[in-house]
């Protein structure tokens, strides 16, 4: 066989890592920030662009889709090219797809600083972004397949098998939680409302997890775990089953986010009982990991690297345990809503994605750069200190979660809530706040080491973008030959490869969503559940706009603790204009699903929401809540009234029918109009002066349509 | 390097003729135990699903109402009877009353009871909502909430309440200073 001669692309490596460490220390630095506001609202600098509800998902959104995203690059182009021993399909197109990436991650900033966002979490973007990632996307896929058809190894490695995973069902999920109806250039609504909207919401959220920090990272970890240790893999068999198990299984677990919702109760016990399936899978990864290094313990005791890979795995252990075991549904009912969440999460961003993340930068500097790490010392000190960032940053939020919920449940002798005003219970756990500032700092600092270390290191040595190799010429037989696995078969048919993983990772989703939109009765109507008036629809958009979804949820449970606390509970008949869903995710403040019940216990004057949004210390000196005295200086643009009521009406929304006038949305304005003269004339009443084309008037009008539609049938 | 060496031989049986840029993989079965804890959850998942939607389990809805009968059936005995109230007028019933007074109704109603910018005046003879003992009970109970006066039966026992209603008609006649202006109809 002829040997071939080539180079491996170490220059797209290189950009994409640095891009990691650039996007790792802002995306750090907003996380900061978010910690900061949480515990001092003063850090909200009561300006629009720097309030928590804009911040949260620029920190999510970096970590996730820019600092572990240009992670994953990073992995992909620097194993996939040696383990196929190729360079990469097209340098073209690897450019593209870096530039592409990073513009991507620029317009998610200023998108979201400017309150530009779809309200869905990790899927805030707007529909332009929302086009030009499916874009650039493809072109991360077709620049991967175009390297595996053109390999010179005949078999797909298992880290391969993740990438090819990955690409497929970030895909999938990417476009089917984003099928959006633009209402303007920056602007538009998900075609799913309500329930149906929350079920597809969280199978994208759950499996970005799953398929963007997870898979990915697992690939990584096949890769560059048994490179560093210099061992061979622990067991080829484990990784097949575990590989299979956990992409068909991940799936299935999305509705765990919806435990005790509106959602249908056979599709939360699906997700009960794959997240519990989940657990063996996801520590064959663990396993295959830890074992690969036996007989190589003592040097991890020597290499920083390995050291941050055994802590990443043991912390993707460790979460990989704690999230089916939050999905137990009486653990739900005291976990979700709180910080409880907020640590889980973080014990995997911090430990399995950071950690992997500056174990393979460790690694791939002095290899790249061709000279050794400029201190190990220095690395070292970074591995503790990330180290106990993570504890400082983790257990207090873990302590207040289970002070905060104990507090919310309990009820006096006499069968009252022992805490009915909610800020006494925030106002419990702000110290727990503060302590998670000094662990997210602890963590930041660490992080500093390592870029200042980094760059040492490749000032010190020198890189060769186009690294020299050979290898024999690639001559497979599709054909099975005798005695050959079926699996190791497969492994030499990467088409097939991909299309069976796409139809293990279609099952899941298609048995959860399919259904709820086939039986009737999975989301019975409520006839008093009407659309929301053009005052209150401008209104909705500017609290998804000011990301009050962040902190407020709009979900009762069925608990005696929350119907005594909120009122009725939630029913799936409720959102079914919800275009998007704002059930939420986590109550920094109060549920808000009953704010507009008359006579409630959550109801709420005109002129005691004014005050609260100008200046929420004001009423409440302990309260952390953001202030908002935008609101009131801004005028609400009614321009784009029409165009939004023409969207509701295409999604299904009946401002077409009785009791509407014909072409609605072209008077919609005058009903708008009327209404906020009304709540402005209330206001007066209460000494308020404002004019009724304020922002706030509409923010007030949706706050008190909450929950009124079905109080008002008895 | 002889540890690395003498790992590697005692696994030679066990490695494939795998390599993918050096990297080896053993053939080490599945662990054992490994196995069995997959197994056993799916056998859990099986088990779940079964309980709750075969043989018909609670579920949410049906939890829900439970925990609430259970409430109900815990609630302490009221000591009276709402539809025949009498006004309380022993001092520690009114101290009592006072108390909660203090706490929960100076805000709207002015520290003696004389009203301000929200709540009416409690100490002259007009009343807004009906003034005899039965009526204060009741607006303390279920509130005005669209004007501003919160139903406290979700915070107050109806002892509480009916001791607050006790200081509150107390009040009448007591003509503090800044006392607001009379509202709604003459009761004698």
């Amino acid at each position: 066989m002829e040997t071939q001669h080539f180079s491996y692309d170490n220059k797209i490596v290189k950009y994409f890592a640095y891009a990691t460490i650039l996007w790792g220390v802002v995306g750090m630095l907003v996380g900061l920030l978010a910690a900061l506001q949480l515990a001092l609202p003063i850090f909200n600098f009561k300006l629009a662009y720097t309030t928590f509800g804009r911040i949260r998902p620029i920190h999510t959104n970096a970590v996730i889709f820019a600092f572990v995203g240009n992670g994953i690059f990073t992995a992909v182009y620097y194993s996939l090219q040696r383990l196929l021993k190729t360079r990469m399909f097209s340098d073209k197109l690897s450019w593209v797809h870096f530039w592409g990436w990073q513009a991507i991650i620029v317009s998610a900033a200023i998108t979201f600083v400017l309150g530009i966002t779809t309200s869905k979490e990790y899927a805030e973007l707007e529909w332009p972004i929302d086009i030009a990632i499916t874009i650039i996307w493809v072109i991360f896929g077709w620049n991967m397949f175009g390297t595996i058809l053109r390999r010179r190894a005949d078999h797909l490695y298992v880290s391969i098998w993740f990438y090819i995973a990955t690409f497929v069902t970030v895909a999938v999920l990417h476009i089917g939680n984003s099928i959006e109806l633009p209402y303007s250039w920056m602007h538009s609504y998900p075609v799913y409302a309500g329930v149906q909207d929350a079920l597809v919401q969280w199978w994208y959220g759950h499996n970005a997890v799953a398929f963007f920090l997870t898979t990915p990272y697992l690939g990584l970890m096949y890769y560059f775990l048994p490179k560093a240790a210099n061992r061979p893999i622990y067991s080829y068999r484990l990784s097949i089953i575990h590989f299979w198990a956990l992409i068909f299984l991940y799936i299935w677990a999305g509705p765990h986010h919806l435990l005790y919702t509106a959602l249908p109760d056979w599709a939360q016990s699906l997700g009960v009982a794959f997240s519990i399936m989940l657990i063996a899978p996801s520590w064959g990864g663990m396993f295959n990991g830890l074992l690969t290094l036996r007989g190589a313990w003592d040097k991890v005791r020597d290499s920083a690297t390995l050291k941050f890979m055994v802590v990443a795995v043991t912390a993707y252990g460790m979460s990989t345990f704690e999230g089916p075991m939050m999905s137990l549904k009486w653990v739900n009912s005291l976990t979700h809503y709180t910080d409880w969440t907020i640590a889980h999460v973080h014990i995997g961003a911090l430990g399995w994605n950071g950690f992997l993340t500056f174990g393979m930068l460790y690694y791939l500097f002095p290899k790249m750069w061709k000279t050794k790490l400029y201190s190990e010392k220095l690395a070292n000190t970074h591995f503790w200190l990330g180290t106990l960032g993570m504890i400082f940053y983790a257990l207090p939020l873990y302590w207040g979660a289970v002070v905060q919920t104990l507090m919310w449940k309990e009820f006096t002798s006499d069968g009252f809530l022992a805490y009915p005003n909610f800020l006494e219970t925030v106002t419990q756990i702000v110290p727990m706040y503060h302590a998670r500032v000094l662990g997210g700092a602890l963590y930041f600092i660490g992080l500093f080491l390592m870029v200042y270390n980094l760059l040492k290191t490749a000032t010190k040595g020198s890189f060769v973008d186009n690294e020299k190799a050979s290898a024999p010429a690639l001559h497979s037989n599709p054909k099975r030959e005798s005695g050959e696995g079926l699996h190791r078969w497969l492994e030499r048919r990467p088409v097939q490869f991909m299309i069976l993983a796409t139809v293990a990772i279609l099952i899941g989703g298609a048995f959860e969503i399919i259904p709820t939109y086939l039986i009737k009765s999975n989301i019975p109507t409520i006839d008093s559940v009407k659309p929301y008036t053009p005052l209150e629809l401008q209104g909705r958009d500017i609290y998804i706009r000011e990301g009050c979804n962040t902190c407020h949820s709009q979900m009762v449970r069925p608990f005696r603790s929350e119907t005594e606390r909120y009122g009725e509970y939630s029913k799936a008949g409720e959102f079914v204009y919800d275009h998007p869903h704002l059930w939420g995710s986590k109550r920094t403040g109060p549920d808000l699903a009953r704010e507009g019940v008359p006579g409630g216990k959550m109801y709420k004057t005109n002129v005691w929401h004014y005050n609260h949004l100008l200046d929420p210390q004001k009423m409440n000196a302990q309260s952390i809540m953001p202030a908002y005295p935008w609101l009131i200086k801004d005028d609400l643009d009614i321009s784009s009234t029409p165009a939004k009521i023409r969207a509701m009406t295409a999604l299904g929304v009946p401002y077409d029918k009785e009791p509407y006038p014909a072409n609605y949305d072209k008077i919609a304005n005058d009903d708008l109009k009327k209404q906020a003269i009304e709540i402005t004339e209330d206001l007066k009443k209460s000494g308020v002066d404002v004019t009724s084309d304020k922002e706030i008037i509409a923010v007030i009008a949706y706050l008190k349509r909450l929950g009124k539609d079905i109080s008002t049938k008895k | 390097m002889d540890n690395k060496d003498k790992f590697l031989e005692e696994n030679e049986h066990l490695m494939s003729d795998h390599d993918y840029d050096g990297i080896r993989e053993l053939n080490n079965p599945m662990p054992t135990w490994w196995r069995y804890l997959f197994y056993l959850s799916i056998i859990f998942a099986a088990v779940y699903m079964f309980r709750y939607h075969v043989f018909g389990d609670d579920l949410q809805i049906d939890e829900y109402n439970k925990e609430m009968a259970l409430a109900e059936a815990n609630k302490p005995k009221q000591a009276f009877d709402e539809n025949n109230l009498s006004i309380l007028s022993d001092a520690a019933s009114l101290d009592a009353g006072k108390v909660i007074y203090s706490k929960n109704c100076i805000a709207c109603h002015g520290k003696a009871g004389e009203g301000n910018a929200i709540g009416p005046n409690l100490t002259d003879k007009y009343w807004l909502n009906g003034g005899g003992v039965a009526e204060v009970y009741h607006i303390i109970k279920v509130g005005k909430p669209l004007k501003g006066m919160l139903a406290w039966q979700h915070q107050l026992s109806p002892e509480q309440m009916l001791q607050v209603t006790s200081y509150v008609l107390s009040l009448q006649g007591s003509n503090p200073p800044n006392g607001k202006a009379p509202q709604g109809e003459l009761v004698e």
